[in-house]
């Protein structure tokens, strides 16, 4: 079998970025075939939204702030929490099931012959764009909140807020990485992924509401407080610069650390399957 | 008094209405309101009567519709006109009366239980079709007897292997001993000695009970041990219905010599009996009659560099084929 | 609603033949049932692990709920609706149990049914496999409510639970919790067997979890919910399939609303056993003619 390349110096990295692009065009692609799919999937993250917004009007009914959040605030925490749920479902996810299969049956054999690093291959095979609806009503309900909030928006929040969801994504990918890495070691992975669906829906509040020990597990253990709450707070002028340190520092450990489990898991991989 | 036949089928006719699907976004829209589909007959003025304690094979190539007419007989589809008679009931009215009597085994389905032992799985089947203690283990331990099961009726169904479970499948599905049993492929994907097995099972099961079979198979030698008469159809009508006598002569007279030469293609075989086609990689196969096997092999052998001969029986398909072609075409 | 096959045979007419009959029925259902709840049982005792990881993925979204509603009574001065966070912590801990007594065979799982063949194995069964599925199902809680206590126990530690019930409360929570398994298996049955006329269903299916979700009492205590809301949800089954059973046991409940939601339960659970006859009925005919 052949041994995935010897990576951050691979003198092939340049051709995996290419690979990516392609393999992420004629996913697309295909799925381009499938319009009306689009339209089944736009109705039910319509219909996922209703009940959100109805949630929080519920909520509002009888307070007007929670935890110092106000009720356009918190439509910013709702809109940007599904957009990263759209762009798990549509681009991390997909090729992270396939991934989980493929240990789990034993044909990661493909991937692992290519010219190219495995990780990036792997990590772009399959994408799901049209679950990428509710990123794009997450969108729509992240503006309706900036306009109806009286917090002012200057362009600085608004980079900062584009770099904070870049890492957001960064963080999740990886950790979705490690989570189909344990598939390495265990048998049946498909009840961490309803853990992890499970435990996403605390992102749809602040962490700040949490109890402490809930709210250093959904910062650290599952990083959806740097993925959620902190760009929310970027746009809801509530960000300190440490924050913005700090998530930075976090995603560049998780993809240093998911990409040494993937290596592991590869090696016990290729020691069980030879 | 004329016994009244086991399996009694009239005009039966089943037709499936395809989608037909356009390309692009405004087709597939518009086929949600306005669906276009085309009639695509799978059985068409099917005839044929099976009497009690017959074995009949039911032969015809890939889509002829053996699997149709046999999900009718079950009950799983109901026909698009005609009628049919199991047992003196009608098959698609599913009455509870008729499935405790009756049997359907597909070679690639499975409705063991994955994680549990086959007993256990055993135990299920009689709160399903409630037979009485002593007879369902009478018959459990019968079946365990026959089809060499001792070994692995304690071992979870996902522990065995292709053919284990599908002696497990066939000793379950046989538990509330049916009258009436009809086998789609029952022996595919299995090694020889389990096909063996499985039919010298049926054989015994037919003999011992008198239960009706109807059986399809891709291997002749199930339908040559199994069956006296074989009904062949294609296109969804009977072409042949007979003793498997008259089919065996048109299967005996010409055999395939498969012969595999040390040059790639290069070579042309076509002087060698009746005809010959290449198969590619240098593999040939020659048609020949049974009485020129001897002679074309010598030749072969002498005049050619053979790396591999070996002479085969024709497939199935085509002695179905000949079967029907002898019908409408002058000889 | 649904009821036994019928023997095979001649049906005597008389009366203790026809009881003998009846009682030879409910026996081998009986029979029947504790067969494929001692599958299930084993079946998912092999998967304990993932039991538990599911579990706990299920866990998050009370707590979820459970935590922004005890931050707004705070925020109000202790209390909201009526509610504490002690009270609140009882609702949604109690709510646990019920989300998983409500577990049962999911409408998106028929889909896979019909592709794979095994909706042709159980028609070749004589009894219906709606049995099938509610004895499994029923086997599954056994294990389901092993791995719970402890889960329970953390969260009383973690959330203060206010809770003080009746004997009477319990016996009707008992009762109200099975109530509330046949109503969401006959109803959830209902809507998966839409499968078998269109495949493009996971929005119907998403509109109906999302109905239940606002109208059940699921997301909040239906009291706290604005009036059109409760008003809806006394004409629709969903109540009594979340607010009522968890109400039973934490109250405020006076006896006539516990005899009343019992009575509701009951309604709802032969409306579904009719619902689910004639879909099965329909939906079979269908499925048999355009293929098995």
């Amino acid at each position: 079998m052949t041994r995935p390349s010897p990576g951050w110096r691979d003198p092939d990295r340049a051709g995996s970025l290419r690979l990516a692009a392609l393999f992420f065009r004629v996913g697309a692609q295909n799925e381009l075939q499938y319009r009306l799919n689009f339209v089944v999937q736009l109705l039910q993250s319509i219909l996922g939204v209703a009940a959100g917004l109805v949630g929080l009007a519920v909520v509002f009914a009888h307070t007007n702030n929670l935890g110092g959040w106000s009720r356009p605030q918190l439509l910013v925490v709702m809109g940007i929490f599904l957009m990263m749920n759209g762009i798990t479902q549509a681009f991390i996810q997909p090729s992270m099931n396939l991934l989980i299969a493929d240990i789990q049956k034993g044909t990661l054999d493909f991937p692992l012959t290519k010219p190219v690093d495995a990780q990036v291959l792997v990590s772009v095979r399959s994408v799901d764009i049209w679950q990428a609806a509710d990123s794009l009503i997450g969108l729509i309900i992240v503006i309706v909140g900036l306009v109806q909030q009286d917090v002012a928006v200057h362009l600085v929040d608004i980079v900062s807020f584009v770099l904070l969801m870049l890492m957001g994504t960064v963080t999740i990918y990886c950790f979705w990485l490690m989570l189909a890495s344990t598939a390495f070691w265990l048998i049946k992975t498909d009840e961490m992924q309803e853990l992890f669906q499970g435990l996403y829906r605390t992102g749809q509040y602040p962490v700040g509401i949490y109890p402490g020990w809930l709210r250093y597990g959904i910062t650290f253990v599952v990083p959806l407080a740097f993925a959620i709450t902190v760009p929310a707070e970027a746009l809801t002028g509530r960000l300190e610069h440490l924050a913005l340190v700090g998530a930075a520092g976090l995603t560049l450990a998780l993809l240093v650390i998911s990409r040494l489990l993937w290596r592991k898991g590869l090696q016990r991989y290729g020691g069980a399957s030879s | 008094m004329i016994e009244r036949p086991a399996v009694r089928v009239q005009s039966l006719r089943k037709a499936f209405d395809v989608p037909v699907r356009q390309p692009g976004l405004k087709a597939s829209i518009g086929a949600l309101f306005k669906r276009e589909t085309r009639e695509v007959v799978a059985v068409d003025e099917l005839n044929f009567e099976v009497g009690a304690g017959e074995v009949v094979g039911f032969l015809g190539p890939n889509g002829a519709g053996k699997t149709t007419s046999l999900k009718m007989l079950a009950g799983l589809l109901h026909p698009t006109s005609g009628t049919a008679e199991v047992l003196g009931f009608t098959p698609w009215q599913r009455q509870p009366a008729y499935l405790r009597k009756m049997a359907l085994i597909m070679g690639n389905r499975n409705q063991l239980q994955w994680d549990l032992p086959v007993l256990d799985s055993f135990e299920l089947v009689r709160s399903i079709y409630r037979l009485p203690r002593q007879q369902f283990t009478d018959t459990r331990d019968e079946m365990i007897a026959l089809l060499e099961l001792g070994a692995l009726v304690d071992k979870p169904v996902r522990n065995l292997s292709l053919g284990e479970r599908m002696k497990a499948e066939i000793a379950g599905a046989l538990l509330h001993l049916p009258a009436v049993l009809f086998l789609d492929e029952p022996t595919i994907g299995l090694d020889i000695t389990m096909q063996k097995r499985i039919r010298t099972f049926v054989a015994e099961y037919n003999r011992k009970q008198g239960a009706t079979v109807l059986l399809t198979s891709h291997y002749m030698a199930d339908v040559q041990a199994l069956c006296k008469r074989v009904i062949v159809i294609d296109h969804g009508t009977v072409l042949f219905d007979g003793g498997l006598q008259r089919l065996a002569d048109e299967f005996g007279s010409t055999k395939t010599i498969v012969a595999r030469l040390d040059v790639a293609d290069g070579e042309k075989l076509d002087t060698y009996g009746r005809s010959a086609t290449n198969r590619g990689d240098g593999t040939w196969s020659i048609q020949v009659t049974r009485s020129e096997v001897a002679e074309v092999t010598g030749r072969l052998l002498a005049e050619q560099a053979v790396v591999d001969l070996t002479i085969e029986d024709p497939p199935i398909e085509d002695v179905i084929e000949r079967v029907f072609s002898r019908g409408s075409t002058p000889a | 609603m649904i009821t036994a096959e019928p023997a095979s045979g001649p049906i005597a007419e008389t009366e203790p033949g026809r009881f003998r009959e009846f009682r030879t029925n409910a026996l081998w259902l009986w029979r029947y049932y504790t067969q494929f709840m001692r599958l299930a049982i084993i079946t998912q005792f092999q998967y304990r692990a993932a039991n538990y990881f599911y579990m706990i993925g299920m866990i998050a979204e009370p707590v979820v709920y459970l935590v922004v509603w005890s931050t707004i009574a705070r925020t109000n001065g202790g209390s909201v609706g009526g509610f504490t966070p002690g009270t609140f912590a009882a609702y949604y801990i109690v709510w646990t149990l019920v989300r998983n007594i409500n577990i049962v065979f999911t409408p998106f799982g028929w889909e896979q049914r019909i592709k794979d063949g095994e909706l042709s194995g159980l028609l070749l069964q004589p009894i219906h496999p709606i049995h099938r599925d509610l004895a499994f199902f029923a086997g599954w809680k056994v294990i389901v409510i092993i791995l719970w206590l402890p889960i329970a126990a953390a969260l009383t530690l973690i959330f203060h639970p206010s809770l003080s019930p009746t004997v009477w409360q319990c016996v009707v929570f008992f009762l109200a919790l099975w109530g509330a398994y046949l109503i969401r298996s006959m109803f959830l049955w209902a809507l998966g067997l839409i499968s078998l006329w269109t495949t493009r269903v996971s929005a119907i299916f998403q509109a109906y979890f999302m109905a239940e979700l606002l109208l059940s009492g699921r997301l909040v205590p239906l009291t706290l919910m604005p009036k059109w809301a409760r008003s809806l949800a006394g004409v629709l089954p969903f109540q009594s399939t979340f607010g009522f059973p968890i109400t039973a046991l934490t109250g405020p409940i006076t006896d006539a609303q516990l005899w009343h939601g019992l009575l509701t339960q009951l309604w709802w659970i032969v409306v579904g056993g009719l619902i689910v006859k004639l879909m099965w009925r329909r939906g079979i005919r269908r499925f048999a003619s355009v293929g098995g």
